[in-house]
């Protein structure tokens, strides 16, 4: 190309400035670098099981082996009920979402710090990376609910057709744990406290949620406060979709709903307002 | 479209030290200290000045086209200008403007993940650098053919050596084709067919009329690659004009500045240097001395007490932290009469035969010989200045003598030992 036609082309333009105070998500950019959305995204995938003799296998045995252990302690020996459903179904159905939302959660927290060369020396929107990080886990999810659904067969149990409202429920845990690593990404870049304090919240959140437990057990006047908890939602609709069992409370899965989107909407703008910092201080 | 790349407008940009910033590395510290600022009066006196200005007022405009170097010491603002230029970083204050597709290489591989492959990382690299994906699909050949590793694309680059892997990145980086690229030290890494590539590659780019902005400590290739300079000391500019003019200012500015310590407070020791001077043999002031050039090392010293048989020893260091020769009066068997008060001192290199490089000065002065340090300085820096010689050549390079020996053994005695020079005996 000529120096000519370079100058009739029309020049992208830059401008820096502090920015204001106004909110502003510049999502633009975001789209423009999807591009670096999907390396991202598929550089985990590469790198997460590379240089394993069973390799993706894992993305299998790791659940697998989690509903065995659930089945055999909670199950077997404490007993907890399952609302009549198998206890490896029942933990398993919880499982899936469960492990996709810590995942995602726990990446998410800590990416920005993971990356850190990346965001001192180059400039790029720095959204992208909580991004690609929920969005590597559901390849993982995938693989996980094949598995599921193999199982399930296993004890003669078919899908039902509300399956297909599973994208929905699987978006609210994908949202949650969005918004959960817009608000704890920022602050583990500043404190690196976060990445200690992950394992003792992602097990303090899974006992608050219905895993290993029906919400059957939580006494009736708490249950409105327990559905707060927006993963509630999440796994019970789950266990309601592919086992048709349960009645769902609508209620208190909107309220969950609009939590989810409140701290997701909280999270952009904390991000966004932390964001200038991250290369001065990471 | 308007004839400027890049304007900028009084830009600032501070960050916070001190106390502050120490203190305030855990939460609970944190913590500890929001509620302590509570009960403070007023905010203004918890926020006493413990900024430290990166940046303060910086403002130029460059036109499409030009190369300009940013020159400075370490911790001048150089690579603070260039973050913020490339949005890295945002300014505290000011404004800029750029126009054209930018592309800044502050570091080159910084997004390569050690255990994907070589083709692997081009993609990843490629796409953090800003380019698409169908971009780097129609690039891969000519990028693979620039880096020269194509026998090695699918090996991770964790198995890469060093040289490899830079040659890959940068292959990436040069062909992001940007109108605007900003470097900051780069472009002198690799061995010497590269490196030429590379400066090749900036040849290109600027004859299609990109803008180049070049931070570099190298005045050489400040000087082959830019006519205009900027030159900045403590995040403000102090000048900005013609490469040559720079380079007079920013050595007259550094070179106080230079005479630093090596470890503490000056007032400790018995003897410092209060000034140095580099000149050719002719008493010319100089600092880039062409390969096989004698200097002469001007040194003043003030005592603080007499130093008996002082022994001055003078020390090139490259910059690459490589000590490379060393001149001791004491060895030289030159008497050095007691320094008290004020003394200067001279010194004639034989020929320089270092490779072409940056060096700095290090002084330091023994009592007795070589017994305890007295005086131990840090003084200017100077390049050597030769076509091809460079450290892939080693340290230094001497010509020697050759003998063409066909199928029998040399004769010996007929080198002249006494000969200088490099020559052919037949």
């Amino acid at each position: 190309m000529n120096s000519t036609q370079l100058n009739a082309l029309p020049k992208p333009i830059t401008e820096i400035r502090p920015s204001n105070r106004f909110f502003n998500l510049d999502l633009a950019t975001v789209f423009r670098y999807r591009g670096l959305l999907y390396f991202l995204v598929w550089r985990e995938l590469k790198i997460r099981y590379k240089q394993a003799a069973i390799g993706v296998g894992w993305a299998v045995i790791q659940p697998v082996l989690t509903v065995l252990i659930f089945t055999a302690v909670f199950g077997h020996f404490a007993r907890i009920p399952s609302d009549g459903i198998p206890y490896p179904i029942f933990a398993f159905t919880a499982l899936l979402p469960w492990t996709y939302f810590s995942e995602a959660m726990r990446r998410g927290a800590t990416g920005l710090v993971d990356d850190a060369q990346l965001i001192s020396k180059i400039y790029f929107p720095r959204l992208v990376i909580p991004l690609a990080m929920v969005v590597a886990p559901m390849f993982d999810f995938l693989l996980t609910f094949i598995v599921l659904v193999g199982v399930m067969a296993w004890y003669n149990i078919v899908p039902t057709w509300g399956t297909l409202l599973l994208p929905l429920f699987l978006l609210q845990a994908v949202i949650l744990a969005l918004a959960v690593d817009l608000w704890l990404g920022p602050i583990n870049v500043r404190y690196r406290d976060v990445k200690h304090t992950m394992p003792f919240l992602i097990q303090i959140w899974m006992y608050a949620s219905p895993v290993v437990y029906p919400l059957s057990m939580i006494p009736e006047r708490w249950r409105l406060l327990y559905s707060l908890n927006p993963m509630v939602g999440v796994i019970e609709g789950f266990r309601w979709v592919l086992l048709g069992k349960g009645n769902p409370d609508f209620f208190a899965m909107g309220l969950s709903a609009c939590l989810v989107l409140l701290l997701l909407f909280g999270g952009l703008i904390y991000f966004k307002r932390m964001e200038r910092f991250f290369a001065d201080v990471i | 479209m308007s004839d400027t790349a890049i304007r900028a407008e009084r830009l600032c940009k501070t960050y916070r030290i001190g106390q502050r910033r120490e203190i305030q590395n855990t939460l609970r510290d944190q913590l500890t200290e929001s509620i302590k600022s509570a009960f403070r009066r007023s905010k203004k006196t918890s926020t006493v000045d413990d900024s430290f200005w990166a940046l303060k007022d910086v403002s130029f405009e460059i036109p499409h086209g030009q190369n300009v170097g940013i020159i400075g010491l370490n911790g001048a603002g150089k690579s603070t200008l260039l973050k913020v230029l490339s949005r890295i970083t945002e300014p505290t204050k000011g404004y800029a403007r750029i126009e054209g597709r930018v592309g800044s290489l502050l570091e080159v591989g910084t997004g390569f993940h050690w255990e994907l492959t070589g083709r692997e990382n081009v993609y990843l690299y490629g796409s953090i650098l800003g380019m698409a994906k169908h971009e780097i699909a129609r690039k891969f050949d000519a990028i693979v053919d620039f880096s020269g590793v194509e026998k090695f694309l699918d090996t991770p680059v964790k198995r890469y050596s060093s040289g490899m892997y830079v040659r890959l990145a940068f292959a990436v980086a040069a062909h992001l084709e940007p109108e605007i690229l900003m470097i900051d030290e780069v472009l002198s890494v690799g061995d010497l067919p590269f490196q030429q590539k590379c400066m090749q590659f900036a040849k290109n780019l600027q004859q299609g009329n990109a803008t180049i902005l070049f931070v570099s400590h190298n005045m050489f290739s400040i000087k082959t690659m830019c006519k205009r300079v900027i030159f900045i000391k403590n995040g403000q500019i102090k000048f900005d004009g013609p490469t040559d003019d720079g380079i007079r200012v920013y050595e007259k500015e550094c070179r106080l500045d230079n005479l630093t310590w090596i470890d503490s407070d000056p007032e400790d020791w018995p003897i410092h240097l209060t000034d140095i001077a580099l000149h050719d043999e002719e008493g010319r002031t100089k600092n880039i001395f062409d390969y096989g050039e004698r200097m002469r090392i001007k040194l003043k010293f003030h005592g603080r007490r007499e130093i008996k048989r002082p022994n001055i020893i003078v020390a090139f260091i490259r910059s690459d932290g490589v000590a490379c020769c060393n001149f001791s009066s004491a060895l030289d068997d030159v008497d050095v009469p007691a320094i008290c008060e004020d003394g200067g001192l001279e010194l004639l290199t034989p020929p320089l035969k270092l490779v072409s490089e940056m060096y700095t000065i290090h002084v330091l002065v023994r009592e007795e010989g070589f017994q305890q340090a007295v005086c131990a300085q840090v003084g200017m820096t100077f390049h050597v200045r030769h076509s091809t010689l460079d450290t892939h050549f080693g340290v230094f390079h001497e010509p020697a003598q050759w003998v063409w020996n066909p199928g029998e053994e040399a004769h010996s005695p007929d080198i002249d030992a006494r000969s200088n020079t490099g020559s052919f005996v037949e």
